[in-house]
C-alpha cells in the first residue's frame, strides 16, 4: 500500500469555473456560413423573381401570338370561302352568258376525215381544219 | 386510512386512460377513413371545388366536291347575348339594338323581362352586322363566338349535302347526317383551377385535352355536271309543268354519282326553305312504278337466260287480256317484230310476250339481281328498299304480264339508273356512292370501295346497249339525242297511282328517260324523271330532252369527245 501525502492532491474545480475559448478565427468561419447561406438565399429568390418575371412575359407574349394566329385562321377561312364563291357554277355560268360563251342554239358537228392519225399529209389537213374553224363565227 | 383516496384516483386514472384510449382510437379510426379508404372521394370532392371543366368544342369537317370545291364549311360566328339584370333601361336597350339586329323591338324588351341573366339576341350572325353592335356599346350586351356551318355554293347540291341543326351543328339531314360522327370529330377538355367567384387562377393548375378535328369527306359530285342539271332539271319543271323531278348522273365503272338533282330543292344557309317537300331526295327516297324504263329487265332475263335473241321474232297481236285487264300498245305494233323492234318502240304487248315466255321465277330472279326490292346501299339516309314481291305471290292472271312491263314493282329513280349502269358497264352491277373518301383530321385517306356483282353476262350487256341505241336512233327517244355523240337509253310514261282513291290516275303520268353516254364506250348513266308533267307528258317528250341537255355538258366535262359517225 503506497500512502499518498495529501501535498499531491489538488483541489477539483467548481463546475462554474471551466468555459471554453473560441478564438477569433473560429467565430468568423462559424458566421461566415450563416452570411454565405443568406447571401444564396436571396441570390436563389432572386433568380426565382426573374424567372417567373420572364415566364409571364412570355405567355403575354404568346398570348399575342395565339391571338394574331386566331386572326390569322379567321382570315384564312374567309378567304377559303371567297375562293369558293368565285369558283361557283353559277357565277361562272353568268359571267360566260355576258360574254356570249355559250352554246349555239344549232350545234353542228364538223368531220375530218384521218383526224388524229400521223402520216403524209397530217400538215396539210392540220392546215385545212384551222382554215376550217377561223372561219366560225 | 389513505388506500381509498387512493384507489380512488386510480380509479379516475384509468377511467380517463380508457376515455383517452377510446378517443384518440376513434380519431385514429376516423383518420384511417379519410386518408385511407375514403382519401379518392374527398379529394375528387375538393378538386371538383376548384377544378373547372370546360368541354372544347371540335371543328367540324368540311365537305369538299369531287374537285376540291367547299360545299361545306365551319367559320366563326358571332353572337349577341344580353344580361338583362345588367340594363339600367331594359327599353331603351330593346329599341336601340333591335334595328340592328332585324328584330321587333317589343319583342325583345318582352324577353328581357325577369330575373333572367342570359337572352339570346342574335345568334350566329356576321362580324360585319356585329360591328355596329359592338361600336353601340350598350349596358348588357355581350358577344360570344359560335361555329356556324356555312354552305358557300347555296343550293348547289342541297340534298345531297344536307344541313346541320343550328344549336349543336349535328346533322340533320344528307351527307351531314350520314356522316355526322366522322364530320363532329371528338370534344376536347379544358381543366383549370377557379377561386370561389369563378376566376381562373393564375398559375393554378391547367391541364387540356386536345380536340380531335372531325373528317373531311371529298364526294363524288362533279359541281359543274350538279349545276348543268339542276338548270336543265329546273327548265323541264317550267316546261312540263311537273310538280317534282330528278335527274341522276353515275359514273358506270366506278358507281360514283357525279349528280343528283331534285326539284323543289332549298337553300341550307336560310332557314326558311328547310321546309316540307322541298326537303325529300326524291332521286333516293321516293319510290315509284318504273314502268317502261324496267322493260329492258325483262329484255334482258330473256337473252341471257338464252329464252330469245335480238331477232327473235313475236307475232303481236292487237290486244292482250289477262283477266279483267286489257293490255294495249300506244302505236300500232300489230304483226310480226323482233326483240329490239319491241324495245325500240316500247311495245307492252311484245314485252308481255317475252315475259310470259321466260315465266314468272326467271323474271324474278333477275329483277332482284339488278336490285329491285333492295336498297342499293349507297351511303346516304333513308333510302327504301322498294317492293318486288316474291313470285309465290305473283296472282296467276294479270301480275306477270303488269310487271313484264313495269308495273307492280316499286323502285327508286337511283335504283333504276343502276340497272342501266349494270347494262352499260358489262352486265356488272356496282354500288353506288356520294363520298369518293373520308379524310381523318390527321390526313389519312380512307377511299369509298363500292361492292359489285354481275347480273349479266358482258354478251348480253352488250346486245342490250345496241337495242338501247336503236330507242334513240328511230325509236321512242329520238329527243335524248346527242349531237356529236352515240347515246342509248330507254323511255318510260307510268300512269301514276293514286293512294287516295286507290287507283291509277286517269291524267297524271310518271315521265321518265334512263339514258347511256357514250354508247360505244359507256362512261356515264343519266336517269330523268318528272312528277306529273303537264305537258309534253311523255318520257320522249318530256324527259328525253333533259337527258340530251345533261348528257351533252357531262360528256364536255369530262372531256369525251364527239364520237357520231
Amino acid at each position: 500500500m503506497v500512502a499518498r501525502s495529501h501535498a499531491g492532491l489538488r483541489a477539483v474545480p467548481l463546475r462554474g469555473d471551466f468555459h471554453v475559448v473560441i478564438g477569433p478565427h473560429a467565430r468568423r468561419r462559424r458566421i461566415a456560413h450563416w452570411v454565405l447561406l443568406a447571401i444564396t438565399g436571396c441570390v436563389l429568390f432572386l433568380l426565382l423573381v426573374l424567372s417567373r418575371i420572364a415566364l409571364d412575359r412570355h405567355a403575354f407574349v404568346m398570348e399575342d401570338l395565339e391571338g394574331a394566329i386566331s386572326t390569322e385562321e379567321a382570315r384564312y377561312w374567309d378567304l377559303r370561302m371567297e375562293v369558293a364563291e368565285l369558283r361557283d357554277p353559277a357565277r361562272i355560268a353568268r359571267m360566260a352568258r355576258s360574254l356570249g360563251m355559250v352554246y349555239p342554239d344549232d350545234v353542228r358537228v364538223v368531220s375530218v376525215p384521218g383526224l388524229g392519225s400521223s402520216g403524209f399529209g397530217i400538215e396539210e389537213r392540220w392546215a385545212g381544219l384551222k382554215l376550217l374553224l377561223s372561219a366560225q363565227p | 386510512m389513505y388506500e381509498q383516496p387512493r384507489r380512488g384516483l386510480e380509479t379516475r386514472l384509468v377511467a380517463v386512460g380508457i376515455l383517452l384510449v377510446v378517443a384518440w382510437g376513434a380519431v385514429g379510426y376516423r383518420l384511417t377513413i379519410v386518408q385511407g379508404a375514403q382519401a379518392e372521394e374527398f379529394a375528387d370532392r375538393g378538386r371538383s371545388q376548384w377544378l373547372s371543366s370546360q368541354t372544347l368544342a371540335a371543328d367540324r369537317g368540311t365537305i369538299f366536291d369531287a374537285d376540291g370545291r367547299e360545299l361545306a364549311v365551319t367559320v366563326d360566328a358571332v353572337t349577341v347575348v344580353a344580361n338583362p339584370t345588367e340594363m339600367p333601361d331594359r327599353g331603351e336597350v330593346a329599341w336601340r339594338i333591335a334595328p340592328l339586329v332585324g328584330r321587333d323591338p317589343g319583342e325583345l324588351y318582352e324577353a328581357f323581362q325577369g330575373d333572367t341573366h342570359f337572352v339570346y339576341v342574335a345568334r350566329q350572325i356576321d362580324e360585319a352586322i356585329a360591328e355596329p353592335i359592338r361600336q353601340a356599346n350598350l349596358p348588357g350586351i355581350h358577344f360570344l363566338v359560335e361555329p356556324k356551318r356555312v354552305y358557300p355554293l347555296g343550293s348547289l347540291a342541297a340534298h345531297v349535302v344536307g344541313f346541320v341543326q343550328t344549336d349543336e351543328n349535328r346533322g340533320l339531314e344528307g351527307i351531314e347526317l350520314q356522316y355526322d360522327e366522322a364530320l363532329a370529330g371528338t370534344p376536347g377538355e379544358l381543366l383549370v383551377e377557379r377561386d370561389p367567384n369563378g376566376r381562373v387562377i393564375p398559375l393554378g393548375s391547367y391541364d387540356v385535352v386536345p380536340a380531335e378535328p372531325g373528317s373531311d369527306l371529298v364526294l363524288t359530285i362533279v359541281s359543274e355536271i350538279q349545276y348543268e342539271a339542276e338548270q336543265a332539271l329546273a327548265d323541264a319543271m317550267e316546261r312540263t309543268g311537273a310538280v317534282a323531278g330528278s335527274v341522276l348522273v353515275v359514273d358506270v365503272e366506278t358507281g360514283e354519282i357525279l349528280a343528283m338533282v331534285n326539284a323543289p330543292g332549298f337553300d341550307p344557309n336560310d332557314r326558311a326553305t328547310l321546309v316540307g317537300d322541298a326537303l325529300r331526295n326524291r332521286a333516293v327516297t321516293d319510290v315509284f312504278e318504273p314502268g317502261s324504263t324496267q322493260k329492258i329487265v325483262t329484255i334482258a332475263a330473256a337473252i341471257d337466260s338464252g329464252s330469245v335473241t335480238a331477232a327473235t321474232s313475236f307475232d303481236i297481236p292487237e290486244r292482250i287480256e289477262r283477266h279483267d285487264t286489257t293490255f294495249e300498245d300506244s302505236i300500232d305494233m300489230l304483226g310480226p317484230h323482233t326483240v329490239t323492234e319491241i324495245v325500240t318502240n316500247s311495245s307492252n304487248l311484245g314485252t308481255i310476250l317475252i315475259g310470259e315466255r321466260i315465266g314468272a321465277t326467271t323474271l324474278h330472279r333477275y329483277l332482284d339481281a339488278f336490285g329491285a326490292g333492295r336498297a342499293t346501299g349507297v351511303d346516304y339516309p333513308g333510302e327504301p328498299s322498294g317492293l318486288l314481291r316474291p313470285p309465290e305471290e305473283w296472282c296467276a292472271t294479270t301480275c306477270l304480264a303488269g310487271t313484264s312491263i313495269g308495273y307492280r314493282v316499286s323502285v327508286t329513280p337511283l335504283q333504276m339508273a343502276m340497272v342501266y349502269a349494270a347494262i352499260a358497264n358489262g352486265g356488272v352491277w356496282v354500288q353506288p356512292h356520294l363520298v369518293r373518301e373520308v379524310i381523318d383530321g390527321d390526313g389519312a385517306s380512307r377511299p369509298t370501295v363500292p361492292a359489285e356483282r354481275r347480273v349479266v353476262s358482258s354478251e348480253t350487256a352488250h346486245i342490250l346497249l345496241a337495242m338501247l341505241e336503236a330507242v334513240v336512233d328511230r325509236g321512242t327517244g329520238t329527243l335524248a339525242a346527242v349531237p356529236g355523240h352515240r347515246v342509248g337509253g330507254k323511255t318510260g310514261t307510268t300512269e301514276r297511282y293514286d293512294f287516295e282513291l286507290q287507283r291509277y290516275s286517269d291524267t297524271d303520268v310518271v315521265a321518265s328517260f334512263i339514258g347511256v353516254a357514250p354508247i360505244d364506250n359507256p362512261r356515264v348513266v343519266i336517269a330523268v324523271v318528272l312528277d306529273s308533267p303537264t305537258n309534253y307528258a311523255s318520257g320522249g317528250k318530256g324527259a328525253a330532252p333533259v337527258f340530251s341537255r345533261v348528257a351533252l355538258a357531262t360528256l364536255n366535262q369530262l372531256g369525251v369527245p364527239p364520237n357520231a359517225p
